[in-house]
């Protein structure tokens, strides 16, 4: 494929036509933020977190799954980009209830970090019934905590593209939206043994590996 | 690896009909007919049941013989539907994902129905009533 010539942050740079535009970010070392990406596999485009600001688009662009054209201006972090983010940031922690006060590697938490870095404090939005589920600790592979998920849906590509297993999919709609395996059942299955692939995935650690008693 | 691909967007593509189909022969889509329409269309149980519990109108668990929909979208909840579900509730003596006792009523809130030029909206089984109000509740349920 073609050479392009775009612009990221006022620097000129010479891109591959068809690479997409965090691709192309991150081998020129713009860092640009994401929860659902996996490097490699086809974009989710699901957690939005990687939005940036592309002259002439009406709209922020997600960068994990827009492709860069011939002249393209972009702009990772305009004040437009930040406020979007943190926004992003704000809902998310909004359905992220799990106790991450006693987690002692919280700091291993994307979501977490990112609140950090865009200064985003408690959210403001009031939930009727806060989004939360209890832990599991019956699979001896993976301990699974839905309440801090935030439906990034890398676990579900983790499983099916990466572990060839495919036992995992969203279900329910909206805020009941859920990673779930089979009807809805914990993971002490036959079906979720000798893997723990999703594990390293979860930005969130909403699945973590068993604490070895 | 691209075999396998093309047999699961086959069945991705077929499955929506086939759940519809199953749905009308069993009334439901009990865990059974869930695990059929999983063998026949080579797709993973966990998405069959992904897709089936995000479409209000696929049931996975046995309904009243007339299925109250309320709209929950937010323009039928600025038009109040909040009064229709709280009418419904005292005149029913049933909360939303609950059925009567006698199995005529179940009652459920659906996603938009489609029908926000007559907000606030619902539907008993395949038929829509809009503009409702709660006087207007009594007498729609009086005629089932």
């Amino acid at each position: 494929m073609d050479n392009v010539n775009i612009n990221i942050d006022g620097r000129k740079i010479k891109a591959r036509e068809g690479a997409t535009i965090m691709e192309v970010a991150e081998a020129n070392e713009i860092k640009i933020p994401t929860l659902c990406h996996i490097k490699g596999q086809l974009p989710t485009g699901a957690c939005r977190i990687c939005v940036v600001e592309v002259a002439g688009s009406r709209t922020l662009v997600g960068s994990c799954h827009t492709p860069v054209s011939g002249g393209m201006v972009i702009y990772t972090n305009s004040p437009k980009v930040v406020a979007a983010r943190r926004v992003i940031v704000e809902l998310m922690l909004t359905a992220h209830t799990g106790d991450c006060v006693n987690d002692t590697n919280a700091e291993d938490c994307v979501l977490h970090n990112l609140a950090s870095d865009y200064e985003v404090g408690a959210p403001r939005f009031n939930v009727k019934a806060p989004r939360y589920y209890p832990a599991e600790d019956s699979n001896p592979y993976v301990r699974r905590d839905l309440s801090k998920c935030i439906l990034c849906r890398k676990c579900i590509r983790a499983c099916s593209d990466i572990a060839g297993k495919n036992i995992l999919s969203i279900a329910y709609r909206g805020f009941r939206s859920k990673v779930v395996m089979g009807f809805d059942e914990p993971l002490d299955s036959e079906e979720c043994r000798d893997c723990g692939v999703c594990i390293e995935y979860c930005p969130t650690r909403a699945l973590s590996a068993p604490v070895k008693v | 690896m691209g075999k396998e691909t093309s047999s699961i967007s086959s069945g991705r593509a077929e499955l929506l009909p086939v759940l519809k189909r199953e749905l009308s022969k069993n009334g439901c889509l009990s865990k059974e007919v869930m695990s059929g329409v999983a063998e026949q269309t080579g797709l993973p149980l966990n998405e069959v049941y992904g897709v089936s519990t995000f479409y209000t109108y696929l049931p996975v668990s046995k309904t009243g013989k007339n299925v109250i929909r309320v709209c929950g979208s937010v323009p039928c909840d600025l038009k109040d539907a909040q009064a229709v579900i709280g009418s419904i509730q005292k005149e029913l003596g049933i909360a939303p994902g609950q059925a009567t006792a006698d199995g005529k009523f179940s009652f459920e809130l659906a996603s938009c129905i489609g029908a926000c030029d007559q907000a606030p909206a619902m539907m008993i089984n395949d038929q829509l009533y809009g503009n409702l109000t709660p006087e207007r509740i009594v007498e729609i349920l009086k005629s089932y």
